[in-house]
């Protein structure tokens, strides 16, 4: 028997992120029936879609060792900018570009710097953080922008199809399209080398300064989008959205997945657990009525617990 | 060698900001606002030297902000909820900070977290506990209570060196908070800590190489837990400081401002490759953050402004610090070939 534990241990190891969703799931239904009803599902669905879409697009710039603090203003300029393009009365294609594109280039100046200038990107992107913030307040001010009378803006974040929202599809769509940017396409390979090694992945010629430039853009993006469907899910704009901790949730849930801070190892479709673990547990905790103070430490406590226990495995 | 021109950069860019702020920009060179400026900055600095601890080792803490609200909510509950007097709660206080420090630090040695993932994870806990603790919800009524024991607001104390020593006959002087003298205080015992004695030297070998360390014979795992012990203790006199200035305590009191303690770092020539740097850095990385913050006020430059242009003084400072080292690469790589 004392033969047979440690390899169980070892072939759960992989799988201990789904057992645990397994298990708190059934704890939470068990004690609070509600938990398991439709709406409820789809509510933590709809819960986890903005970090869910910016976890993912963060999963690549872990994998290689990075990190993106930039996020939460990123959020936040883009639902300002695409409030000043329909103020300016553009179709909707045009906003949701403005809006995106203003990320994008957040990215892109993020990555440059770190690919090009070999910064270290945690100090980068916090630096960005501090300018996109302040770039933001001073094009939109402190104040909420109401935006009215745009359907089509505003189907984004609360409209549904099939009774399922829309910003789920987004989610979905989002996390299986980086996922084919994984799995099936060189950049899938180029980041696991650099993540293991950057000098060896450049001097067998892989591209690593554009890549990893590239990176940071499809962070941005996500952060961006998320900006979008916030906007849209509140019916306001602010440069404020995405406050400090945003940034913070989106890393948790990636490292949750099993990416590693340091690089190499990452798997987008385990951050997709992972932004579904948290889903779940805030969730449950907030049917179950935990107070914010014990849900605070819970967290902390979880995020602790389950790193020790994957570098154990 | 790297330590001292990162070192000599900031301190030659601390007197461009300071000279050009002087002239430019109305009522900055006034006692008052020298006065402001060390009441409202000194308490960062003394994070900002704590934070220097795990940044030497390669690390880094992000939960500084939460362990300040924590220990500031403990003080804030031993005066008013329990009425224990100052020159108790003070040391309690500190006790409690330094404890969290320590469990970091812990985190990181026995269950062998990274740095950035064991302080995230504090960061959320140990703000739960603020809301836990939390003596402005135990008792609302307390919630409008200001501070009143006589050590802790003592903290909050000016003193008129100018008129102690005569020269304000001569010249405006401001008066000098106590947490300046505080804050100096720290960066003496820190610094001498740092630079004199084993343990010091165990930082810088431990944050080059920790398998070196360790193979060496430096006790890796404790230097690495009284690091963070002594960033936490930082964070509880912080807390102190900054209750006394205000005279009351929140829930949200430090958030972010782990931020502001690491930005002062790295631009004070703390490197975050580990190993390098000193103290007195940060220190005046902090005041420099400081000046230019109320600087750009005085000028009438928009709040938000200041906020892009914090952001721009952080990459140029690690901007310079990789610029050093890339040079220094290069001129190792010169001496070896010249050897050869």
């Amino acid at each position: 028997m004392s033969a047979l534990s440690p390899n169980i241990a070892t072939r759960l190891a992989p799988h201990a992120l789904t057992i645990a969703i397994a298990a708190f799931v059934v704890v939470f239904s068990v004690i609070e029936p509600a938990f398991l009803t439709p709406d409820n599902l789809v509510g933590i669905f709809r819960q986890v879609a903005m970090v869910g879409i910016m976890a993912t697009c963060m999963t690549f710039v872990i994998m290689t060792g990075g990190i993106d603090l930039s996020v939460g203003p990123v959020l936040a300029l883009s639902g300002v900018v695409s409030f000043f393009a329909m103020e300016a009365g553009y179709p909707l294609p045009l906003v949701l570009a403005a809006g995106l594109a203003a990320g994008v280039l957040v990215g892109l100046l993020n990555g440059a710097v770190i690919a090009f200038l070999g910064l270290p990107p945690i100090i980068v992107t916090l630096a960005m953080l501090s300018i996109v913030r302040g770039s933001a307040l001073l094009l939109g001010g402190p104040d909420l922008h109401g935006i009215r009378d745009q359907p089509g803006f505003t189907f984004i974040g609360t409209g549904s199809i099939a009774g399922i929202p829309f910003s789920i599809y987004l989610f979905v769509a989002v996390s299986l399209l980086v996922v084919f940017l994984q799995k099936m396409t060189p950049i899938g390979i180029c980041v696991a080398a650099i993540g293991e090694n950057e000098r060896a992945a450049f001097l067998s010629g892989h591209r690593t300064r554009i890549t990893k430039m590239s990176l940071y853009a499809i962070s941005a993006f996500g952060a961006a989008l998320a900006g979008i469907i916030q906007s849209s899910q509140v019916h306001t704009a602010s440069a404020t959205y995405g406050e400090f901790g945003t940034e913070l949730d989106v890393i948790a849930s990636v490292v949750l997945g099993g990416t590693s801070l340091m690089g190499g190892n990452g798997s987008v479709a385990r951050t997709v657990l992972g932004v579904m673990f948290l889903g779940i547990m805030n969730n449950g905790m907030n049917i179950l009525n935990v107070s914010i103070d014990i849900q605070l430490i819970a967290k902390g406590a979880i995020i602790a617990l389950a790193l020790a226990l994957a570098e154990r495995g | 060698m790297r330590v001292q021109s990162a070192f000599i950069a900031v301190v030659l860019f601390f007197l461009a900001v300071l000279a050009f702020f002087c002239v430019f920009a109305p009522n900055f060179a006034t006692a008052s606002n020298f006065e402001d400026l060390m009441a409202g900055f000194s308490f960062i600095a003394i994070l900002a030297i704590g934070e220097s601890f795990p940044i030497l080792l390669r690390g880094i803490d992000l939960s500084v902000g939460a362990t300040l609200a924590l220990a500031g909510m403990v003080a804030f509950d031993l005066t008013l909820m329990f009425d224990v007097p100052g020159y108790v709660a003070i040391p309690i206080t500190l006790a409690v900070a330094t404890l969290c420090g320590a469990v970091n630090g812990a985190l990181i040695v026995k269950l062998r977290l990274q740095p950035f993932i064991a302080t995230l994870s504090t960061l959320a806990a140990y703000r739960g506990l603020v809301y836990a603790i939390s003596g402005r919800q135990l008792v609302p009524e307390l919630s409008t209570t200001p501070l009143s024991d006589p050590w802790i607001m003592g903290l909050d104390t000016y003193f008129d060196i100018g008129s102690a020593t005569g020269l304000s006959s001569l010249i405006e002087l401001p008066w000098v908070p106590l947490s300046f003298f505080i804050m100096i205080a720290t960066l003496v015992v820190f610094g001498v800590m740092l630079g004199r004695t084993r343990f010091g030297r165990d930082i810088y070998t431990v944050g080059g190489n920790a398998e070196a360390a360790r193979l060496a014979g430096i006790n890796v795992g404790r230097t690495i837990i009284i690091a963070y012990a002594i960033c936490g203790f930082c964070a509880g006199l912080g807390a102190l400081l900054m209750i006394a200035r205000l005279s009351t305590t929140t829930e949200s009191l430090g958030m972010g401002m782990e931020m502001s303690a690491i930005a002062a770092a790295v631009i004070g020539g703390v490197s975050l490759s580990g190993g390098i740097g000193g103290l007195a850095g940060p220190v005046i990385g902090t005041f420099l953050l400081g000046m230019v913050l109320i600087g750009l006020t005085l000028l009438g430059i928009s709040q938000f402004v200041q906020q892009i242009l914090t952001g721009v003084i952080l990459l140029i400072a690690v901007g310079h610090d990789r610029f050093l080292a890339v040079r220094r690469q290069k001129r190792l790589a010169a001496n070896l070939a010249e050897e050869a």
